[in-house]
């Protein structure tokens, strides 16, 4: 049974296009067949990430538009061949699709691919109706910073006002060095706020930046955010698993410090 | 006044404004005479109409129609009352039952207010939830809320001050009484999370008292004194 599930965050610059090249190719990892699709019409970053960029022929309007079949504009993945992006348009905007062309894509694509993965743009216009129009559940991205917690509150709000069911929290760029001089929200404190299921902590983390910048999403290695985003997509997938120790530091020292305990 | 007699539209027809002073036979002709002046204008016109500045006895009233309508082509509808008193008695009866009502019924809300959500409401409320920052809540009566106020909450939308507001956790951005306005304290939002973390909510009633919005807990007496 394959599910559709939308990343969004109302606010800009938490994670949206990170999460979602991690957590796709974290369930590629998994064996499952993934799609992602960059909603963000006119603002296309998501093939960036991925480093995909320089494979793009055909788009998600040109796909909606009857320029080409959907099968020639979906790119395969160069690590996991399970894997496949649907990149967006560049030189449009959002109304260039409706809600109910969105919806009848992903129907379309539930049925070769267990996951769809909607990287949704900021803010609640158009381009947000467009992405949660055909979702079965959402995954809502938080820093926890008063403004992004505000945002992430309103989109909760309109994912509960559209129906969409199954809402899910994951915080990102969590720093326990301002945690614990008192100086950050705690995680605890989010949740409190916005008070709906979370699945993933994902520390503040340099090496989000180098591989972003390699397009290489970091699912899966030995730095602590990669490990992070590894336990979202176990989670995704169904399977308990417990939450990550953040207060320890992943060094090389502390680990060998570990083995002598 | 200048001239005895004053036409004005308004919305609904036709509004004569009557010099009191003069005798009534004079200014029946002055009326007559200024509607054979304007016939070319109102010609064949179904206007309401309402009189201002005198008062009229019914027979009065009769005689000025009845001039209008044999002497010249208007058709009058109906003859409006323009009597403020009145109204502004039946306005405040109307307002005083919608708000004595809406203190005795009340409708229930399950679920959380977010960011962004207005929730408007005739009756007094009950809210089994959280109100959260950014989000409203606007009830012509009281509001109870069995959860959190953190949002924005208005009693006694109509003006009614002896509306109150009740929550479990009492944290509110900005509550609003009848015309009166208390706000939160300006401090950051983290220290007002770190603050609640640390006090063990009780719950508390907001009311108005010498002009200013009073938030005090819930005690045997609050209720003796509503």
């Amino acid at each position: 049974m394959s599910e559709v599930i939308v990343i969004t965050s109302g606010k800009g610059g938490v994670g949206k296009t990170t999460t979602t090249a991690n957590v796709g190719t974290g369930l590629a990892q998994l064996n499952k067949k993934v799609v992602l699709i960059d909603t963000d019409i006119g603002l296309r970053n998501l093939d960036v990430v991925m480093g995909l960029e320089n494979r793009i022929v055909y788009n998600l309007v040109d796909v909606i538009e009857g320029n080409c079949r959907l099968k020639q504009a979906l790119i395969k993945d160069k690590k996991y061949p399970n894997l496949a992006l649907l990149p967006s348009a560049q030189t449009r905007d959002k109304s260039s699709v409706t809600p109910e062309q969105m919806k009848k894509l992903t129907d379309e694509l539930r049925e070769e691919f267990d996951y769809i993965l909607l990287d949704c743009p900021a803010g609640i216009e158009q381009g947000f109706q467009n992405a949660i129009a055909g979702a079965d559940r959402a995954v809502v991205v938080t820093t926890p910073e008063v403004s992004a917690i505000r945002d992430a509150d309103r989109i909760i709000g309109l994912l509960e006002a559209n129906e969409i069911k199954q809402t899910q929290l994951i915080v990102n760029r969590l720093r326990m060095d301002m945690v614990k001089r008192g100086d950050m929200m705690t995680v605890e404190d989010v949740c409190e706020i916005l008070a709906i299921n979370l699945i993933g902590v994902v520390p503040d983390d340099e090496q989000i930046v180098i591989s972003t910048n390699q397009g290489e999403p970091l699912v899966g290695s030995e730095a602590l955010a990669g490990k992070a985003f590894a336990n979202i997509c176990k989670r995704i997938a169904g399977e308990e698993v417990p939450f990550l120790d953040l207060q320890k530091k992943a060094g090389v020292f502390t680990r060998l410090a570990g083995l002598f305990k | 006044m200048s001239q005895p007699v004053i036409i004005k539209s308004n919305k609904y027809g036709i509004n004569l404004i009557l010099d009191p002073k003069i005798p009534f036979e004079e200014l029946l002709d002055c009326i007559t005479d200024k509607f054979l002046e304007s016939e070319k204008f109102f010609r064949n016109a179904h206007v309401a109409i309402s009189f201002e500045g005198r008062a009229l006895s019914d027979e009065q009233e009769y005689r000025i129609i009845d001039a209008i309508t044999t002497r010249t082509s208007i058709r009058i509808v109906c003859i409006i009352d323009n009597d403020e008193i009145r109204e502004q008695y039946t306005k405040q009866r109307v307002e005083q039952y919608l708000a004595d009502e809406s203190g005795n019924t009340g409708k229930f809300y399950k679920g959380t207010l977010r960011s962004g959500q207005v929730l408007e409401c005739e009756t007094s409320i009950i809210i089994i939830g959280d109100v959260n920052p950014g989000a409203k809540l606007i009830s012509i009566g009281n509001i109870v809320i069995l959860g959190a106020l953190k949002g924005t909450a208005y009693a006694g939308a109509s003006g009614n001050e002896d509306c109150f507001v009740v929550a479990l956790d009492m944290n509110p951005v900005q509550i609003k009484i009848g015309n009166i306005i208390g706000r939160s304290e300006d401090k950051g939002i983290l220290a007002s999370i770190r603050e609640r973390r640390k006090a063990v909510a009780q719950p508390q009633i907001a009311t108005v008292s010498d002009g200013h919005i009073l938030i005090e807990p819930i005690t045997k007496n609050t209720f003796n004194n509503l």
